[in-house]
């Protein structure tokens, strides 16, 4: 039932599958990037065909660009700065890994990043250790060089009010993967920091009209808001009528249903549905299948759960992995 | 297990089975480990990266694997490859089904009185049943060899399977119609053919009869041996008539040698041996070789029923017995006598499980049982009366069934055989029962809004899905879902590499034929700038186009702009003069493509002229110029670099080429240069400084000479 695909080098901290599964890229303590490829598509055996140093210190953290960008990476490091490396052919030279934008800050450290495409465009949400969160967009769809930032807010639905010494430890963010032209760009974001109001899990909406983010959606109970987030999950959508949403906090994974189409205040209804409780600590990390029904998480307890739902709507365990020698 | 108390379960489970299974995942890492990392691949199966913590003492250890688990809930009865073949062949009996399901649906909106519960429809879901069942295997051996051995008593079969036999359950109960009438006899049909997979945790009558055939070659006197009467009486028990049969006349009175003296003792071998197989059948037909007399119509069978009995009781009590010397013989033959007359405690001790006893009920004890209410009852009876040694699937199956409870069939069907039974067996159930139809195809809140019937379509379309070899028949199932089946496909062709070209064209001919146009524009956009960044830039741009991806074709274009407009000495403006070609010239696909047509044929004129060509070529070039300088779609920033470019031809030696008229247009076009070049957000030409004042030496130059010559 389990089979080994490739085998990583010592101080490997962080891997990333690309769209399709063929390419996987890792990060290591020494701050090398490696990237795994397999000599067809068939084949399900993969091997090291590069490696560069892209950091001195170590990647935290690998994310694919989306296809639709060529074949890059955001690599999150240790110091807190977001590099993009991308692999190219410029010129007569050949193919290569190149460092094409480098996000570099002082007083804050990079979290979490996630992609965006909308029709037009590509966005990267950058979470941050100061609770801020950052938007920017890519100018030309052809080189990944040039972004704009185009929002900076905080995950507060109280816009006004600023949190500025918020010290945040982990932040999770992830987009809407619906796909299609008439889609408009919503992610959601959680946080675990000191600040209690930056951390419950929000539905951020882009509002074409006024050229902003607003908060659409909490993804807590009232006695909840102030609770850690490790992890969130929006799921695919083929054809349900609302959307499903995972939060992980130390008191178990909350499955949220949230309405497609916004009240009269302009807020999406939410439904807390089921609490999960399996991995007792930290939730590292919830990933939904391609038909958004099943829930893969794992965390502290080192194992990993599968989570669906039944015909009556309860949620339930299905199978779960101990890893063993 | 009863349907009322599960939930709702698509799988069911018992209250101490709720706890989920826990499944090793074997990385073969020392430990300790550090942290996991999830993903799902394509289809159903997940990928786990398992990271080391770094120790210090070795170098050359490993940090970590990718493991690979697929949740696709087959068991290994079926080999990958025999599971393809099982899989790519059940695609045509499926798609012609639904076609016809298709057609059904149209007709009977035009008449009411065409349902799907028709003679018609029966007899397509049955070919389809027979269709899927032959895919699983042949049960009958179809190799025999010419010279039959007389010892062997049992044939071997080809591997009965699990799946096999679960398929012909669902076929004789609900897909065909024409069965109903016998079921009895399908079952002991089927138990002859399956008694040999309850084998693996249990004592069979089929393995008795294994471990006999070993013993039956150092034989010398048969009939000596209580084996020998043992397991023909076990075998007459459940009905297996033509081994018993071949078995007495092993007996050796038959042999010519004894004939004489043991006359009265071979005529009751016969006797038994003939009524065994004269015994009244009630099913239309029996297969070649098989033994009994087959009756169709009720009131015969009972009549030739009543009458057989009565010949064996007339043999049970007849004075023949007292003159058979040979005692085991005489106990033997009597026992099978008894078998038939349907002695209980005979049938119990000679059968090894509940479902030889429940067979052997229905031939010797309840041969008129018909409807399921009462096989139920006589199920539970025997299941009381001789349990298995451990549970199994088929049962589990077979008793919801009987029990008429099709939420356990189906659990039973999705639990025991895996997504790709579910899903074909919903055809037969749906077409055999009313139940099952409204069940299946009620759409369901908690489902998303889907009925069970497309849940568990979409899920085998995900075990499809996971493997390269199968996953191009995953559109087959997904495109019969009404609701998500399109949703999931969608998803399945993005996540399709692009970078292997047959892969790429199978992709958007699927997408083409269930047009997916803005799926396929998408893969072309995402191989478009695979290529493109990859170093293949016609592909790049030829994929792109095909996407109709305009925003980054004119970026292209831009970049071109950009490549070609820094000098005319510039080497790769070759390279970039193909991809002109190959960018078009309709101005709906990149505009500023006029312009840079027009750019390249100005910049080969001006070649010609380098390369020491004539006046002509140089008049080309005068006519490109002027053409571009008019031109609304040239970029200003290009003004000043066309004209530097041209300055050879602003000072042509042997005439002046430009007249009066087109050196007051460049001069017009310098001046308005010089104004914009006021402006914050003017781009400067990557020009020597003194560009300008060049340009416009020249073109003073040149207005005075034409002007002159003019006059």
């Amino acid at each position: 039932m389990d089979k080994a695909v490739a085998t990583l080098d010592k101080g490997t901290t962080c891997s990333s599958w690309n769209y399709c599964g063929q390419r996987l890229a890792t990060g290591s303590t020494d701050g090398t990037l490696s990237i795994f490829d397999s000599p067809d598509p068939s084949s399900s055996s993969f091997t090291c065909n590069l490696k560069t140093k892209v950091h001195a210190g170590a990647i935290l953290k690998v994310v694919w660009v989306p296809p639709e960008f060529g074949d890059a990476v955001a690599c999150i490091c240790s110091d807190g700065s977001l590099l993009l490396w991308e692999e190219i052919v410029e010129d007569a030279q050949p193919l290569q890994w190149k460092l094409c934008k480098s996000f570099e800050s002082t007083s804050t450290q990079v979290l979490d990043v996630q992609f965006g495409v909308s029709s037009t465009s590509l966005k990267l949400v950058a979470a941050y250790s100061d609770g801020h969160v950052k938007v920017y967009e890519l100018l030309d769809p052809l080189i990944l060089k040039n972004w704009q930032l185009q929002a900076e807010f905080q995950n507060a639905i109280d816009s006004v009010t600023m949190f500025r010494k918020a010290s945040c430890i982990s932040a999770s963010i992830s987009w809407n993967p619906q796909k299609g032209e008439n889609q408009g760009s919503s992610f959601v974001l959680g946080f675990n920091s000191d600040t209690p109001q930056l951390n419950s899990s929000k539905v951020w909406e882009f509002d074409e009209a006024h050229n902003r983010w607003l908060p659409v959606a909490e993804l807590a109970l009232p006695e909840d808001r102030s609770d850690e987030v490790y992890a969130v999950a929006w799921a695919l959508n083929i054809g349900r009528p609302y959307e499903v949403i995972a939060v992980a906090t130390q008191k178990g994974i909350a499955i949220w249903h949230v309405g497609a189409n916004p009240e009269l205040d302009g807020r999406l209804s939410v439904e807390k549905v089921a609490l999960l409780s399996g991995h007792g600590g930290e939730v590292w990390q919830m990933e939904w299948d391609m038909s958004g029904t099943t829930l893969a998480t794992t965390g502290s307890d080192g194992m990993v759960r599968l989570w669906q739902s039944n015909l009556n709507g309860v949620w339930d365990e299905q199978a779960a992995f101990q890893p063993t020698a | 297990m009863s349907g009322e108390n599960q939930g709702g379960a698509i799988v069911p489970y018992s209250e101490e089975a709720k706890k989920p299974v826990v499944y090793p995942l074997r990385h073969g890492l020392k430990p300790p480990i550090s942290r996991l990392g999830i993903s799902w691949s394509r289809g159903n199966s997940l990928r786990v990266t398992v990271f080391r913590q770094p120790s210090e003492d070795s170098e050359n250890e490993v940090g970590g694997k990718a493991v690979e688990v697929r949740l696709d809930g087959r068991d290994g009865e079926i080999s990958d490859a025999q599971w393809r073949r099982i899989a790519y062949g059940s695609v045509s009996p499926f798609a012609l089904l639904q076609s016809r399901k298709n057609s059904f649906a149209s007709l009977s909106k035009i008449s009411s009185t065409t349902s799907p519960f028709d003679a018609e429809w029966w007899e397509y879901v049955l070919e389809y049943s027979k269709d899927i069942s032959s895919l699983l295997g042949n049960q009958t051996s179809t190799t025999q060899s010419l010279i039959e051995d007389p010892k062997e008593v049992l044939k071997k079969d080809p591997e009965p399977s699990n799946l096999k036999a679960a398929w012909e359950l669902m076929e004789s109960f609900y897909a065909d119609k024409l069965s109903q009438a016998w079921l009895p006899e399908r079952l002991v049909d089927w138990l002859a053919d399956y008694d040999s997979l309850f084998s693996s945790t249990q004592e069979t009558v089929h393995s008795k009869l294994v471990d006999f055939q070993k013993d039956l070659v150092s034989l010398q006197v048969i009939e000596d041996e209580p084996k020998y009467w043992e397991v023909m009486s076990s075998a007459l028990a459940v009905g297996w008539l033509d081994i018993v049969v071949k078995l007495l006349r092993l007996h050796g009175s038959y042999q010519l040698d004894q004939l004489g003296n043991r006359e009265t003792e071979n005529g009751l071998v016969e006797a038994v041996a003939v009524l065994i197989s004269k015994m009244p059948r009630m099913r239309p037909e029996l297969e070649a070789g098989k033994l009994g007399e087959c009756f169709k119509a009720k009131p015969d069978f009972m009549k030739a029923w009543e009458k057989w009995r009565a010949q064996i009781a007339k043999l049970e009590c007849s004075t023949f017995w007292i003159q058979c010397a040979h005692r085991q013989t005489q106990e033997g033959l009597r026992n099978m006598l008894q078998i038939m007359l349907g002695n209980t405690n005979n049938l119990c001790t000679l059968t090894c499980h509940w479902m030889e006893l429940y067979i052997a009920h229905f031939l010797y004890i309840r041969p008129f049982t018909v409807g399921l209410e009462s096989m139920y009852g006589l199920a539970q009876k025997c299941i009381q009366l001789k349990p298995m040694a451990a549970s199994h699937r088929l049962m589990g199956l077979l008793i919801g069934i009987l029990g008429e409870n099709i939420e356990v069939v189906l659990a039973e069907c999705s639990k025991g055989f895996g997504p790709w039974m579910v899903t074909h067996a919903i055809e037969v159930l749906t077409a055999g029962s009313h139940q099952a139809d409204t069940l299946l195809h009620e759409e369901r809140d908690n489902l998303g809004g889907i009925s069970m019937e497309e849940l568990h379509r979409l899920v085998y379309a995900q075990v499809l899905s996971s493997h390269p070899l199968t996953w191009q028949i995953a559109p087959i199932y997904l495109t019969s879902c009404i609701k998500q089946g399109m949703g999931l496909l969608e998803m399945l062709l993005y996540k399709q590499p692009v970078d292997h070209n047959q892969l790429l064209l199978k992709n958007l001919e699927i997408c083409r034929l269930y047009e997916l146009d803005s799926v396929s524009s998408n893969i072309m956009k995402i191989a478009g700038m695979y290529n493109w960044k990859h170093g293949k830039k016609g592909s790049g741009v030829y994929w792109l186009q095909q996407a109709r991806d305009e925003a980054r074709l004119n970026r292209i274009a831009q970049q071109m702009f950009d490549s070609v407009g820094r000098s005319i000495s510039d080497e790769n403006f070759r390279q970039w003069e193909g991809l002109i070609q190959l960018l078009g010239s309709e101005p709906k696909t990149a505009g500023g493509l006029e312009f840079l047509h027009n750019y390249r044929d100005f910049k080969k004129s001006l070649l010609q002229i380098r390369d020491g060509k004539t006046t002509d070529a140089a008049r080309q070039a005068v006519e490109s110029l002027i053409s571009l300088m008019k031109n609304p779609c040239t970029p200003q920033r290009f003004w000043l670099p066309l004209l530097h470019d041209s300055l050879k031809l602003l000072n042509w030696e042997e005439r002046p080429l430009l007249n009066v008229l087109q050196t007051n247009l460049l001069l017009n076009k310098l001046q308005e240069l010089s104004i914009a070049r006021l402006r914050p957000d003017f781009i400067e030409a990557d020009l020597p400084p003194h560009a300008l004042s060049s340009v416009r030496l020249a073109l003073a130059t040149n207005l005075g000479r034409t002007t002159l010559e003019e006059q």
